[in-house]
Order: C-alpha cells, then structure tokens, then sequence
C-alpha cells in the first residue's frame, strides 16, 4: 500500500496570488527566457565564426577516447565465416607496385640514436607472425571484419626500443598521390600505449594473401583500437618522439587521437 | 516548495486592495525541466543536422547507382522525389543532394559535423541529466508514470485528437475524455518515451562511437552497424514527436505554452489534481 502511494501522483501546489504579483513575475520570466534564447542564437553563431569550441569538443572527445582506453582490453575477434569486403577507401591515387621490390622501412628515435633501415624478409624472419580477425571502423561510418596477419608493432618496439622519452610514433607512407596523382604525402600520429596494444599489428598479410597495393604491400599498420584512417598503408618510416607529431586527418578538422 | 513561498511572500508585500480578486495558480514545472526542455531545441537541431552530413558519408540505406540520377542512396532519392515535386523546385541545384543541402550541414561536411555532433552530444547528456534531476526533486516524475489503462486511454485520447479538426470545421461542439491528472494518458505515455528514446540514442551514440572499448554496448544493440541503424531509426522518434507536440500546445492554448515558460498554470480546476486525494 505504501509503495503504491510513493509512485502515485501528487496533487499541484495551488497558490493564490494577487493579479499584479502574478503579471510581475510572467513578465520576469519571458524576459529572461527571451534573453537566455538570444544567448544560445548568439552561441550557435560563433560556432561557425570560431574555432575554439569546436576545438575544445575536439580535445574534450579525445580525451575521453584516452581514459577509455585500456591497454589489456582486447577487441572482438570474429570467425572466418564473418569476414566482409574491404574496400580500399583511399582518398587519392593508389601508385603502381613499382616501389615494392626496393621497399624499406626506417626507424628513427631509437634509443641507440641510430637509424634503422629494414626490408621486409628481415622483419618476417625476426619475429613472430599473429593473424587476427578483427573489425575496422571507419570514420565514416562503414566497418569491415578481415583477416590480418603481421608481427605485433610491440615485439618491433622490444627489438628497437625507442628513446626513453618517447610517448609518439610519427608514421609516414608510399601511397602519398592525390586523386590527380600529385604528391599528398600521408602520415599519421599513433600513440605509443596504442602501439603497443597486443591486436596492434605491422601487417603484411590479408585474407591469408600478401598484401596488395590496394591494401597497403609490402607492411601496414592495422590498429582496431583506432579509427581506419590511422591503419596507415604502405609504412616507409616509423619516428618516435616525445611530442605529439602532425597527423593528415587532424590538420583537416577531424580528431587527432581517434580511440574507438 | 522555495518557488511557492516566493510567490506568497510577493503576495503579501503587493499592498492590493482586499477587494480584488486572487488568482489561483499551480504549479506545473520545476525551474529545471522548463530549462532543460527548451534547451532541447538548439540540442537535438544541432544532432539532427549534423548526424544527417554524417550519414551522408556512408548511408546505411543503398541501392545500386541509378543510372538517371547517378544516386544509389534512398535519402537523397527522397531529396530527388522533393526537387520533382515541389512548386518551382525542377531546377534544384545539385538535385541529389537536396535533403542534405536543405536539413543537414552540407554534403561533404564530415569533420564539421562530427564537431557539432560531440558538442551537442555532451551537452544533451548534462541536459539528460538535469531534467531528471528536476523531475525527481520536484516530483513531477509521478505524474508522467504511465499506468496499465493508459492503453485504451491513449487510444480515446488519440481519437479525439483526430476527430477535432473535423468537429472544427463542421462547428459541433466536442469535449475531451475527462482528466483528473496532470497529464492525459497519451500524453504520459509521449512523455514518457521521449526520455527513454533520449537514452537510447546516447547509448546507441556511444555504441557507435567506441565501438571497440564499450564493445559490450555495441553488442547489446547487435553490434556496431546495426546499431548505427538503431540510432539512426531513434532520430525519427523525435522528428515524429516534435510535429504533433508543437501542433497540439498551439491547439491547446496559451496557458500550455506559458507554463513551460513560467512554471504555474492557471488551469488550477480543470488539472483537476486538486480533486484527486
């Protein structure tokens, strides 16, 4: 019976209240709603005038995406029979597979202050391959569950321990054309927690096949954890660094962090 | 009650003479959900737009490219079936992209409307957050309970919204189902929904938006596309609410209108609650 009665409804406050009184305060209040509409009209227009609110959301969005973030959380794994296309999605011109045969990749802001120059025979040999099936979200909406088989970006970190001040790595690619064909070089920042994720793979293989062009051959990075646009194709040089480097997407207004 | 007291001590210090009458009023909205519920317009505007330029760069719904319009998207076929049938609209301008052009940000807007999409996000979850905390502080959260007749209330109720514009034009008079509550059961069960529809899309937002470290709410919504197809589909809960909420407030009266804004309605009798213990 009680507890009826906690969710049954209330009768109104009923007031009386001399007409001027009542007036008074009607009026107060469409005054003050009138002029707090005009402040949230007048907020909504520097929306488009400025920039540091939206970059603030920016900043507020990735920082969330970096608490959430947890480096012995994995993603879904999913089965062969729950794999989708993939299409490539990107935005320039994909080169022709000339650069292959002579492809290196270098790493820089090693703790032995040198420079390291690898091929892709000495990468596979060296260490152990994973595959995974896992799920790549695209910023744009659309996702794909594939098959990925590399080495772990962590074991080349154990290998060639970056300098002890590193939180970044700066990650530059071959597929560097614009949709016209002209040089659009394409690099991405990836923390180094990110990094050392045990999904995050240097891969060189796709659906069981060596990568294609389309797909970034000889090595590229798949990071479930991030968007797709941080899954850089066609990696030709990896610096580590103790500032945040340039990111492609971030200096066109996305965000720079990209945790999912 | 601080807000009724207030009123009183107004009451008292107003030195009118004994003779003139009283008004009664009650009250019907906390300071906080009168706040809340109109700063759900600009919020769910700025959602709206901006999540309708996101989907604009990857629409769930497709069909192969039309070889006519070069189109294989429904909602910009809609945009296109607009073009051709609206009064002097056989010249839009990128036929296409009509709906996108007209109730979004823009095509090809991805990265400002992502922006505006958090923004608006985060402040229609402090929003969420405030409302309920007005309805519970004040109590106002009983009065929206749906309860088990509500069904065949809200149909009545339903009705005579619907036969109203008739009875109009043929002058018959026409009275509503008698209340004795707050709220109509259609209306407690409109209420009711739209709070509910609010936190499923936030959670079929973040369901989308981290799919990978909250993978289990993703997964409650059958994993990231459909629930991109969940929250898509939550949008037009609002759309559909908004139409005939805004109808029937004008259609009801001033008084409606005026209590969202001061909080105290003058409809002291015909609420009824007062009769109602």
């Amino acid at each position: 019976m009680n507890r009826d009665a906690a969710f049954r409804e209330r009768p109104a406050g009923i007031v009386e209240v001399a007409p001027e009184a009542w007036h008074r305060r009607t009026r107060r209040d469409f005054l003050v709603f009138g002029a707090s509409a005009l402040g949230v009209f007048a907020v909504g227009r520097a929306w488009r005038r400025e920039g540091w609110l939206a970059n603030k959301t920016l900043r507020f969005d990735d920082d969330v995406a970096e608490a959430l973030y947890s480096p012995s959380r994995l993603v879904p794994t999913y089965t062969k029979s729950q794999i989708t296309s993939l299409k490539n999605n990107y935005n320039g011109a994909t080169p022709g597979p000339g650069y292959i045969p002579a492809w290196r990749l270098t790493l820089d802001g090693l703790s032995s202050g040198l420079a390291v120059s690898l091929d892709v025979h000495t990468l596979l040999t060296h260490h152990q391959i994973h595959d995974q099936i896992t799920r790549t979200v695209c910023v744009e909406g659309w996702s794909a569950i594939a098959w990925w088989a590399g080495l772990k970006f962590n074991d080349l970190l154990q290998s060639y321990p970056p300098v002890s001040e590193a939180k970044w790595a700066r990650l530059e690619s071959s597929v560097n054309l614009d949709s016209y064909g002209n040089p659009d070089p394409y690099f991405v920042s990836v923390d180094l927690p990110t990094a050392r994720h045990p999904q995050t793979l240097l891969a060189t293989h796709f659906n069981g096949q060596p990568l294609t062009v389309e797909h970034g051959a000889p090595l590229r990075l798949v990071v479930p954890v991030k968007l797709g646009l941080k899954n850089i194709k066609a990696i030709t040089r990896i610096t580590y660094m103790k500032d945040e480097p340039k990111d492609y997407w971030a200096e066109r207004g996305y965000s720079r962090y990209d945790g999912i | 009650m601080p807000h009724s007291t207030q009123l009183r001590k107004e009451r008292t210090a107003t030195c009118t003479p004994a003779s003139s009458p009283r008004v009664r009023v009650a009250r019907k909205h906390h300071l906080l959900v009168r706040i809340t519920h109109w700063l759900n317009i600009p919020l769910l505007l700025g959602l709206i737009v901006s999540g309708i330029s996101i989907y604009w760069a990857s629409p769930v719904y497709r069909h192969n490219p039309d070889p006519q319009t070069g189109s294989s998207d429904y909602l910009a076929d809609v945009g296109l079936w607009i073009c051709a049938h609206l009064p002097g609209g056989h010249d839009c301008a990128s036929r296409p992209d009509w709906i996108y052009n007209h109730i979004s940000l823009g095509p090809s807007t991805l990265a400002p409307a992502l922006r505006l999409h958090w923004c608006c996000t985060y402040l229609f979850m402090l929003n969420g957050l405030a409302y309920l905390a007005g309805i519970l502080w004040s109590g106002e959260w009983r009065a929206l309970l749906p309860r088990l007749s509500d069904a065949r209330g809200a149909l009545k109720m339903a009705a005579y919204y619907a036969g109203t514009p008739l009875a109009i034009l043929r002058r018959e008079p026409r009275k509503p189902p008698r209340q004795t509550t707050k709220y109509n059961p259609l209306q407690r069960l409109a209420y009711f929904s739209i709070p509910v529809a609010g936190v499923l899309s936030v959670l079929t937002g973040w369901a989308i938006h981290k799919p990978m470290q909250l993978s289990w709410l993703a997964a409650i919504f059958g994993g990231f596309d459909s629930a991109r197809v969940w929250h898509f589909w939550l949008m037009w809960i609002f759309v559909l609410f908004v139409i005939p909420h805004v109808i029937l407030v004008f259609a009801d009266g001033w008084d409606t209108l005026r209590s969202m804004i001061t909080g105290w309605s003058r409809r002291v009798e015909s609420g009824g609650q007062a009769n109602e213990s």
